[in-house]
């Protein structure tokens, strides 16, 4: 692939006696939504953190833009433009919504300590442009209202809705969002996927997803991954996806894809 | 009812083992003295009439009945007597038993003091009022139920609608007056009195060290260090939160350093005041990196044993014979000479005070201007959680020395002024317990803000030396008063808040491309 | 909404933009150094110590075996104290990740229950014997003396728990450890009150005198096997032992293994937690008891802040062993004890500066471990 922003080369993670993913290829063009989905346990978390730096991964080479990202820090790593949101959301639960937002900015921007305590002139156009983009990142998860509010007081899809602006705001060009919907009912699912495709369309942002709301994966994803005990099993359109045997069997397992085949027929019918 | 009745005894055991607990230590003694005084007289002795005995029975008494009404009840007015008659009444007869004890022991003439070296004759003679032992425990059973009743009948008083009423309009007066101050603050003239009242203030500053003699100047001085030394600390545990317990070997850097400097021995280099303490807080924000080295991959409680061990090591190698040559030794180092302004020698007692407050001040400010920074906000994330901080690009490592080279100069410049002002410093007063008390005065006073640092200060080191009436049981009070306010106020006395950001009413400066990297 | 302009990536060489002033870049430089630094230091504290061993124990040949075997006698007695000690922290860090700071306290309120213990028993006279109760039945006075100090002290830890850390189970870690540290201040500070600041000598029965023991010879040179420091030692394993077998195959240790683990799981489970942690702290308790005892009876000092020092050395113990691992503190203590024994005669260093080999010996032993010796080895965070 050409204009490939991410390649997962042959990564492998094992734990003890346990391989959690297992020579995982991935590649993902730049400016797609990706979805990685499989049964729960398959390895979708961990090999997330393998691709962000969380994990160093006993095989395999992970390419970002060109760059081999193995071994480097996570903060190194959010610098080359990776960010990421996480399965438990992890805020800065005693911050502000727009505090965290803030934080987000910090790769991005060079005042240091001197600069604070001397007041330049570089500290101050920082300390504007902090609250500036944190405004507008949160503008644009729909949260402006709660700026000042205490981040750990907000409700659940607040929440979730923070920490993608909070991954935005160091204006990354892969983002990798971690079971974004989950816990949501169907009305936030339903705008978080807006906000998922709009990620795509207004900013060019490539997205990695992990998912387990099929009409969400089925819905926006440009191309999907199956994990199943660490392994890929199978790679496509959606479409495609929906119609493998063996993805099938990975969920409903084995004689699920007769099954699934006796019940599509009969739907048919 | 019988639920509340079994309740009210539990509470009156547990009175009963705290009023055991007082008598054992002599605590009655000391109240009894301090209400003689109060009353008038000038030299009551150790163990004053026993009249005053009494009066410290009734005042537990009133406290205890008083406690007994503490949860709202919504029972009739003869039931919380009731209440409060019955907790006072246990603690009373165990009192009383303990009183028969006392007479036990007085009366067989048992040499008790070795085992508890309060209970001298004297001393039971007095606990027991002077009476004979059967008229003392009635006396004091009777005077526990009487005052304890009356604590009852206090409390209800108190939650009467008119009562209530009385105390709401005190607070909403007050309240007034505060709008009052805040709105001409921010008012027409707000310019013309925040000058007039910041002038006030610094006319006070200047002016009351030279009124109210030494012994204030050197407390207010300490209180003064104690808070620069807060501020540092806060930097290292309350905005980057790394639980750093041997905080006071950088005070010890600041001080060593001053002393070496400026004394005639062991080295008599006399660089003067002000070289020795910028070297001061330059050695202590190294030794800051220096010991952030080894501890950045330890988890929290690993890390507080390590500084812990990091802050006996300075003392015991400042202590030992070793490296007297060099330090000085056991003994400390006297004669510091103090600083000079000028020529001019500024070292009298006002002076320092002078010097302390422009301390505190170039701390705050400093303190001030990093929190709201992307500094502080760096910190902040990484208390908050550290592992995605990282992820969420800040550098954890480079901050996590920052913070400690930053918090380890406060204490540097602290340690530096300390010596110059005592004129002499040594190991001893580096120990491990200074350490413990300035991490208490920040928690105690609200982590992370100014104003909680300068009243925990005031609380935990101000305020022991106006209670010197207190003296034995200062510490005692100490450690009661750390474990009561974090039951009841955790967060501190005062505890911190976020700031507020407005959205923006102009638009913002362009990153300047040049620069629009991802710095770090 | 305008599309923001997408940042130009880092180009390689970055280093090159950033325009830091020298400070910040002796820091860059300290992050970049920091991966190759521990392992040249490793080898460099090494070779260090190697040096030094070498110098003592072979060039000068300073000390005798005599001497060798009495250092590692007192340093096996006083690291049974420690392990003891440290069991206490290790259990109660375990189940609520809190240092007890007044763990040590309670040790020292089993050391004066001791001296009290002996010192009635000495009042006592037997009629029809010529000597008094602690003489003429020296194991019974014994054995009482530990009953009462052991339930001295779990009583303390018990009410220790209940009054100034039950209450903050739920609150931010330096909540409670700032209980704690008030907790350690109020206890010494009643003692001293109670018992007065004089230190205080403790009688011990007539069998168990100080200083006397079995007499080897070594080289030429009487060493002595004291026989207090004999019942010390072997007391301590006993009950380190018995202790390792409680938390193991028990129903109240695997209660504590639950809560240790997961408290909200283990109570799903039907674990009653409140009633685990309070066994857990009188457990404790008992075992500190149990050293303040010993301390009592071999080193004969009592006095109100007799339990402040050891019970740091015994915390520095615990966390060299693996905080929150049983056999961890007990390795820890008997290595602390045997380092400030020996350490300071093996490296040919001041024997004041025992305390600081402690302490570096921890912080080298964290540096490259940071679990400590038998911790468990921090995988990588999951996220």
């Amino acid at each position: 692939m050409e204009n490939s922003i991410i390649q997962v080369q042959g990564v492998s993670k094992i734990f003890g006696g346990l391989t959690a993913v297992n020579n995982v290829d991935l590649e993902v063009s730049k400016g797609s939504i990706y979805s990685i989905i499989g049964p729960n346990g398959a390895g979708k978390t961990t090999l997330f953190n393998c691709i962000s730096g969380f994990y160093i991964p006993e095989h395999g080479t992970v390419l970002f833009q060109g760059e081999a990202l193995n071994g480097r820090s996570t903060d190194a790593i959010c610098s080359l433009g990776l960010s990421r949101t996480y399965q438990n959301i992890r805020l800065f639960s005693n911050l502000t919504a727009i505090e965290n937002v803030m934080v987000g900015q910090h790769p991005r921007l060079r005042e240091n300590w001197m600069d604070a305590v001397l007041n330049t002139k570089r500290c101050r156009q920082e300390e504007k442009i902090s609250v500036a983009e944190g405004y507008k990142w949160l503008e644009f998860v729909g949260l402006s209202e709660f700026a000042n509010a205490i981040s750990g007081s907000l409700p659940y899809g607040a929440q979730r809705r923070l920490e993608i602006a909070r991954a935005l705001s160091s204006n990354p060009v892969l983002l990798l969002l971690d079971e974004p919907t989950a816990g949501m009912n169907p009305q936030e699912t339903l705008e978080m996927t807006a906000l998922i495709r709009s990620l795509r369309d207004q900013f060019n942002i490539t997205i990695i997803l992990i998912e387990h709301d099929m009409h969400v994966v089925m819905g926006i994803s440009d191309q999907i991954a199956v994990l199943d005990f660490g392994n890929k099993i199978a790679e496509g359109k959606p479409a495609e996806i929906q119609k493998n045997e063996r993805v099938i069997e990975a969920y409903l397992g084995p004689g699920g894809a007769a099954l699934a085949n006796k019940y599509r027929r009969k739907k048919a019918s | 009812m019988k639920n509340s009745i079994r309740q009210s005894i539990r509470t009156g055991v547990t009175f009963g083992i705290v009023h055991i607990f007082f008598i054992l230590i002599a605590f009655n003694s000391m109240i009894s003295v301090l209400i003689a005084k109060l009353s008038g007289i000038k030299n009551p002795g150790e163990i004053p009439a026993p009249k005053f005995y009494i009066a410290f029975t009734l005042l537990m008494g009133l406290w205890i009945g008083i406690a007994a009404l503490n949860k709202k009840h919504s029972l009739s007015v003869g039931k919380k007597l009731l209440l409060s008659f019955t907790t006072s009444l246990t603690t009373g007869l165990m009192a009383g038993v303990l009183d028969v004890l006392l007479a036990i022991i007085l009366v067989n003439k048992v040499f008790i003091r070795d085992f508890l070296t309060v209970l001298s004759f004297d001393f039971i003679k007095a606990t027991l009022f002077g009476m004979t032992p059967v008229m003392g425990t009635i006396v004091t059973v009777l005077c526990f139920v009487a005052a304890g009743v009356a604590g009852g009948a206090l409390t209800i008083l108190n939650r009467t609608e008119a009562v209530q009423k009385f105390w709401k309009n005190i607070i909403s007066w007050f309240k007034k007056q505060i709008e009052k101050i805040q709105y001409l603050s921010r008012g027409k003239y707000h310019l013309f009195w925040q000058i007039g009242g910041i002038s006030l203030l610094a006319l006070v500053a200047i002016l009351l060290p030279m009124q109210w003699g030494s012994y204030w100047n050197y407390v207010f001085g300490t209180v003064g260090l104690y808070v620069i030394l807060g501020l540092g600390l806060n930097i290292i545990v309350g905005l980057s939160g790394q639980l750093v317990l041997g905080y006071i070997a950088f005070f010890a850097i600041g001080a060593y350093t001053m002393a070496l400097l400026n004394a005639p021995e062991p080295h008599n280099l006399m660089w003067g005041f002000w070289p020795a303490l910028l070297l001061g807080v330059l050695l202590s924000a190294l030794s800051g990196l220096l010991l952030g080295l080894p501890i950045m991959r330890l988890r929290g409680d690993y890390l507080a044993i390590v500084t812990l061990g990091f802050g006996e090591i300075i003392r015991i190698l400042l202590k030992s014979d070793v490296l007297t040559n060099f330090t000085g030794g056991p003994r400390g180092i006297q004669n510091i000479k103090g600083p000079m302004f000028f020529g001019i020698p500024f070292n009298s007692e006002v002076d320092f005070v002078y010097l302390i407050f422009a301390g505190v001040i170039l701390a705050g400010f400093v303190y001030n201007r990093l929190k709201q920074s992307r500094t502080g906000r760096a910190w902040l994330s990484i208390r908050e959680d550290e592992t995605v901080a990282r992820a969420t690009g800040v550098d954890t490592i480079k901050y996590k020395l920052l913070a400690l080279a930053i918090g380890a100069a406060f204490a540097g410049l602290a340690g530096g002024i300390y010596a110059s002002r005592n004129q002499f410093t040594g190991p001893d007063e580096h120990a491990l317990m200074a350490s413990i008390n300035v991490l208490s005065l920040i928690i105690v006073g609200g982590m992370g803000n100014i104003p909680g640092t300068i009243l925990g200060a005031f609380t935990l080191k101000g305020l022991p030396e106006i209670l010197r009436e207190f003296a034995n049981f200062r510490l005692l009070a100490f450690g009661a008063l750390l474990v009561f306010m974090m039951l009841s106020r955790p967060d501190g006395l005062i505890p911190s808040s976020r700031p507020k950001y407005d959205p923006p009413t102009e638009p913002a400066p362009e990153i300047d491309k040049k620069e629009a990297t991802h710095g770090k | 909404m305008n599309d923001p302009a997408p940042l130009p990536l880092v180009p390689k060489g970055d280093n090159n933009l950033n325009t830091d002033t020298a400070v910040m870049k002796k820091q860059k430089k300290g992050s970049k150094l920091l991966k190759l630094l521990r392992p040249a230091l490793g080898v460099v504290v090494l070779l260090y110590i190697l040096f030094r061993l070498y110098q003592v124990l072979i060039v000068q040949h300073e000390y005798g075996a005599d001497t060798w075997t009495r250092l590692l006698i007192s340093g096996l007695i006083i690291g049974g104290v420690y392990a003891l000690i440290a069991i206490g922290y290790t259990l109660v860090y375990g189940i609520l990740f809190m240092i007890n700071f007044a763990h040590g306290e309670v040790m020292m309120f089993g050391a004066y229950a001791a001296l009290y213990s002996f010192w009635g028993f000495k009042l006592i006279n037997i009629p029809g014997k010529e000597t008094n109760f602690l003489n003429a039945y020296p194991v019974i006075a014994i054995i009482l003396a530990f009953l009462i100090g052991m339930t001295v002290s779990a009583t303390l830890g018990y009410f220790l728990e209940k009054i100034a850390y039950r209450p903050l189970r739920k609150a931010p870690r330096l909540v409670p450890l700032i209980s704690a540290i008030g907790a350690s201040i109020f206890l010494q500070n009643a003692a001293q009150l109670l018992f007065s600041p004089q230190l205080r000598d403790v009688t011990n029965p007539d069998i168990l005198r100080r200083g006397v023991g079995w007499t080897i010879v070594i080289n030429g040179n009487d060493v002595i096997l004291p026989y207090t420091g004999v019942f010390t030692f072997i007391l301590s394993i006993i009950l380190l032992i018995t202790l390792f077998i409680l938390v193991q195959k028990s129903k109240l240790g695997r209660a504590m293994r639950a809560v240790a683990l997961d408290k909200k799981t283990a109570a799903l489970m039907g674990v009653d937690v409140d009633n685990t942690i309070s066994r857990t702290f009188i457990i404790s308790g008992a075992l500190a008891g149990a050293a303040g005892v010993m301390w009592g009876i071999h080193n004969g000092l009592v006095y109100y802040y007799v339990g402040f020092i050891p019970g740091i050395k015994a915390f520095t113990a615990a966390v060299l062993g693996g905080i929150g691992n049983i056999p961890g503190a007990m390795v820890g203590g008997l290595l602390l004890g045997i380092v400030e024994s020996m350490g300071p005669a093996a490296l040919g260093i001041n024997f004041q500066l025992k305390d600081v080999l402690s302490f570096v010996i921890l912080i080298i032993v964290l540096t490259f471990r940071p679990s400590g010796l038998l911790g468990e080895v921090l995988s990588e965070e999951k996220v």
